[in-house]
């Protein structure tokens, strides 16, 4: 297996002393170069051959596979609404997520608790559920009259829900580490409760915000069980391109596949790469 | 309303508390609580008959007993890869930490559908890399359980670990080393020291971990493929019988599947107190 | 003798914390590493427990060559700066630790650790977890379990660095007589001076990787080898481009002694018993004098006086190398 001689390469290399940081950690024991050669196969096997096999079926083709996928009608369109779509409600939690963080270390009303524990339900639950729980709500028999399955609410909707925690939870421990103190500082200094908001609080929560966001973007464009039962899965209307990505696998259009996973990837990987950023001026400002 | 330490808190005009208060309440409840509630409703619509007519149809039960199964399976590999992983990128140097330490996270942003064609693509018996190899050797994947528990394993990858990390990267490793002055071995350090600070922060990322391997829908659904009963798992079912127009038993399922789910969660909220008296 | 370092040296990244030290630390005795944060001494201690590894140079531990050991088979008792203690265990679980591995009889454990904690004093918290006590008593019981297992040196990192002044007061005094019941080859290693000549029986001065100089409390105040050492083993004053300690300043109202150099006092600060006078004098040298409260109401001195300052006789002189300091 090609891949295994790669991994033991890396390791082979990883056990000359290699103490650059201080004390950050201390060089590979025999023990823990071997825990590290297990580990590095299986994340190999599982994740990163996987992924390179995608990248490797979808660029076989060379450009062809994937001018043919973007000139496709449908496919163009999965991708703009649920890229859209996801970014739109990126933008609503950013601000939504930070009010309930807010709210939840701010404020002290009784049920309170119970509101912790909701935030946690969309990621908890099996999405095809949430698909399911949606609709029971917003569906076909709705019960307070609002249908919006089958249309572009539904897709907005259904990312709402899942991506719902994402914010809330990056924000919520900055939040709480953020001293009221700052806060009795800015007041008494003559700051109203808006200026303090905006000049003192928000930036201390915009690099947790952005991390959330990140998150939020990345799961949105992702997303798949919640939306297959709601969205009515409408070509150029309400398909989401891993819905796509799903009848093209069906159809047995792997080379199609591959080359929107890969477009997917790239996205994602743009998401990760900015988290890490943000994240690392985080810690250089802490 | 008179908190000392907190003048900032207490001088908040009342009104402001009160919208982002209704703000939150009424969006959490909209988004999250009211839906959840009516699919408990939908279910109990006709008493406890939805539950008992789904637990007599044999393909719920497969498929109940087989989302128990590889969740426990992925969990487990999941956990023992999870706790290596974590005591390797804090208490060592390698090359290409970082780097690792950044693809951990990768299966958060890729889409359950995408992991599925990943492993068809490498696993599969006709063209995979690997696949025909393994099929010769007696090794099913795709289309097995094995891919099942590699799919959820790939889904739940970084959860562990981001549970774990910063918990040791807080305690530091001066009780390791004290312990190893004593004349602890690593394994003895491992088992006497280290294991029983980072417990409920293990604990934590397992429970995260089984919420979120019981409902995986789209990795699974890929791997599995639609072989009947055989490898239908409890979320493949609720989809296939919600269109097949048995919204009774879908919602039956999805029912049970919320009623694991919530109870894993509970499960967390009662271990966090524990978790900061520590 | 008890630890022989020979040719240590230790890198990390490009940074030199230890530069070829040779040391041996005599059995039996108290010896404290003094020297500046960042100096290289915490790093030589570790070695010497093997929790560090050295990039060359060999360690020997009562004769045996320790220098690939693992930390675990070199017998040796580790006091950490912020206690390390098991935070899971009990104040008796703690200190039975290195009995247990060692796979020691119950009952013998169990009479161990009896005699440990009132010897810590200690007794009364046995079954309590350590967030229960203060720092002081943390320390303490880090103490009697490093002790347990009968080490045979027993190595302190800043053990008293995490305390406030009052308890790291008491501990050294404790310390100190507690060594000279139980008689074990001590090595701590610290940054306060103070500490270091009050409790050791040898002092090793370490500063940017290297070892400055040996010796006892009093060769390293009466005989500094250089310039540093006595910088930093107690303040300093430059008078006439040589270095002396303040207290050592004699000074009149009048040129009593040839070669006084005549100034003015510039600022007059009183702490408790004792009078800082900072003189300008006259060349343009700014010199810190230390003097009893008596001696100085005696001579009246205040801000504006003019004085004659010099060497106190048998005064401990240095030519100063670098610019005048403080």
């Amino acid at each position: 297996m090609a891949s295994s001689v790669a991994v033991g390469g890396r390791s082979a290399r990883k056990r000359r002393p290699a103490s650059s940081s201080q004390k950050s950690g201390a060089a590979l024991t025999r023990t823990s170069a071997f825990g590290l050669g297990v580990s590095m196969i299986w994340f190999s096997l599982l994740v990163l051959i996987p992924l390179s096999a995608i990248i490797v079926k979808a660029t076989g083709g060379g450009w062809s596979t994937f001018e043919s996928v973007l000139t496709n009608d449908n496919t163009r369109a999965a991708l703009g609404l649920t890229v859209v779509a996801s970014l739109i409600i990126t933008a609503i939690n950013m601000v939504m997520g930070t009010i309930i963080a807010w709210v939840l270390v701010r404020d002290r009303f009784p049920g309170k608790a119970l509101l912790d524990l909701v935030i946690d339900i969309p990621f908890a639950m099996p999405t095809i559920v949430a698909g399911l729980v949606l609709l029971s709500l917003y569906g076909p028999q709705s019960p307070i009259g609002v249908e919006v399955s089958g249309t572009r609410w539904s897709v907005l909707l259904a990312i709402a829900f899942v991506t719902l925690p994402f914010v809330v939870r990056t924000v919520q421990p900055v939040l709480e580490e953020l001293e009221t103190d700052v806060e009795d500082a800015a007041a008494s200094l003559g700051a109203t409760r808006f200026t303090t908001f905006r000049r003192v609080i928000l930036p201390a929560l915009v690099p947790a915000i952005f991390a959330g966001a990140a998150l939020s973007f990345a799961r949105g464009i992702s997303e798949y069980g919640a939306l297959v039962l709601i969205s009515g899965n409408l070509p150029r209307s309400t398909e989401v391109v891993s819905v796509r990505l799903f009848s093209f696998l069906e159809g047995g259009n792997t080379e199609a596949a591959a080359a929107v996973a890969t477009i997917m990837l790239v996205i994602a990987l743009l998401a990760i790469v900015t988290l890490d950023v943000v994240q690392r001026r985080v810690a250089r400002r802490g | 309303m008179a908190s000392p330490s907190s003048t900032a808190v207490a001088n908040r005009s009342q009104v402001v508390t009160w919208v982002l208060r209704v703000l939150v309440v009424g969006y959490l409840l909209m988004l999250v609580a009211w839906p959840t509630a009516y699919v408990v409703k939908h279910t109990f619509a006709g008493g406890m008959t939805g539950i008992q007519d789904a637990l007599a149809d044999p393909d719920v039960v497969h498929a109940l007993k087989l989302t128990a199964q590889i969740a426990v399976a992925a969990v487990i590999i999941n956990t023992v890869f999870g706790v290596g992983m974590s005591l390797l990128l804090v208490r060592h140097t390698f090359i290409g930490k970082r780097a690792l330490s950044v693809l951990i996270d990768l299966p958060l942003s890729v889409s359950p559908v995408v992991v599925g064609l990943a492993l068809v693509l490498v696993y599969n018996g006709r063209f995979g890399w690997f696949g025909p190899f393994l099929e010769d050797h007696g090794l099913q994947i795709i289309f097995a359980k094995p891919g099942m528990i590699m799919a959820t394993c790939f889904v739940i990858l970084p959860l562990v670990i981001r549970e774990v990390v910063p918990v040791l990267e807080e305690l530091g490793d001066d009780q390791e080393q004290a312990a190893r002055s004593l004349g602890a071995s690593g394994r003895q350090t491992f088992l006497r020291i280290t294991l029983p600070s980072i417990k409920w922060a293990v604990v934590y990322g397992v429970v995260l971990s089984l919420a979120r391997a019981l409902g995986e829908f789209g990795a699974v659904k890929v791997v599995a493929g639609n072989v009947g009963g055989e490898t239908q798992v409890a979320t493949v079912l609720v989809q296939q019988k919600y269109q097949n127009f048995q919204q009774e038993t879908a919602y039956s399922v999805a029912f049970m599947l919320v009623f694991a789910a919530v109870l894993c969660l509970i499960v967390v909220a009662l271990l966090r107190p524990q978790d900061s008296q520590k | 003798m008890s630890i022989e370092i020979k040719g240590v040296n230790k890198m990390f990244g490009d940074f030199v914390a230890l530069d070829d030290v040779n040391v041996s630390l005599p059995t039996g005795q108290l010896t404290a590493l003094l020297g500046p944060s960042g100096g290289g001494k915490s790093t030589l201690l570790r070695i010497i427990a093997g929790l560090d590894a050295a990039d060359s140079g060999t360690i020997t531990i009562e004769g045996t060559n320790a220098t690939t050991l693992p930390p675990q088979k070199r017998n040796v008792g580790f006091v950490f700066q912020h206690y390390a203690v098991f935070k899971h265990m009990t104040v008796a679980k703690n200190v039975a630790f290195g009995l247990e591995i060692r796979k020691r009889p119950k009952d013998e454990i169990a009479a161990r650790v009896d005699e440990l904690l009132k010897l810590v004093h200690l007794s009364q918290f046995a079954h309590r977890l350590p967030s229960q006590l203060s720092g002081g008593q943390r320390q303490r019981m880090a103490l009697a379990r490093a002790l347990a297992v009968e080490p045979t040196v027993l190595l302190l990192d800043e053990p008293f660095g995490a305390l406030d002044a009052k308890v790291r007061k008491e501990l050294r005094d404790w310390l100190r007589r507690l060594h000279d019941e139980v008689h074990v080859t001590t090595v701590f290693v610290t940054h306060d001076q103070e500490e270091a000549m009050e409790v050791a029986d040898e002092i090793v001065v370490i500063n940017n990787g290297r070892v400055e100089q040996v010796g006892t409390p009093d060769q390293l105040y009466d005989e500094p080898a250089n310039d540093f050492v006595m910088g930093f083993l107690g303040e300093i004053t430059t008078l006439n481009g040589v270095m002396l300690r303040p207290h050592d300043i004699h000074v009149s109202l009048t040129p009593e002694v040839a070669g006084a150099a005549e100034g003015t006092i510039s600022r007059l600060l009183r702490v408790g018993f004792e009078v800082r006078a900072t003189v300008l004098t006259d060349d343009g040298e700014e010199v810190t004098v230390i003097l009893t409260r008596t001696h100085a109401r005696q001579l009246g001195l205040e801000t504006g006086v003019r004085v004659w300052v010099t060497p106190a006789a048998g005064a401990l002189t240095m030519p100063s190398l670098t610019a005048a300091a403080g």
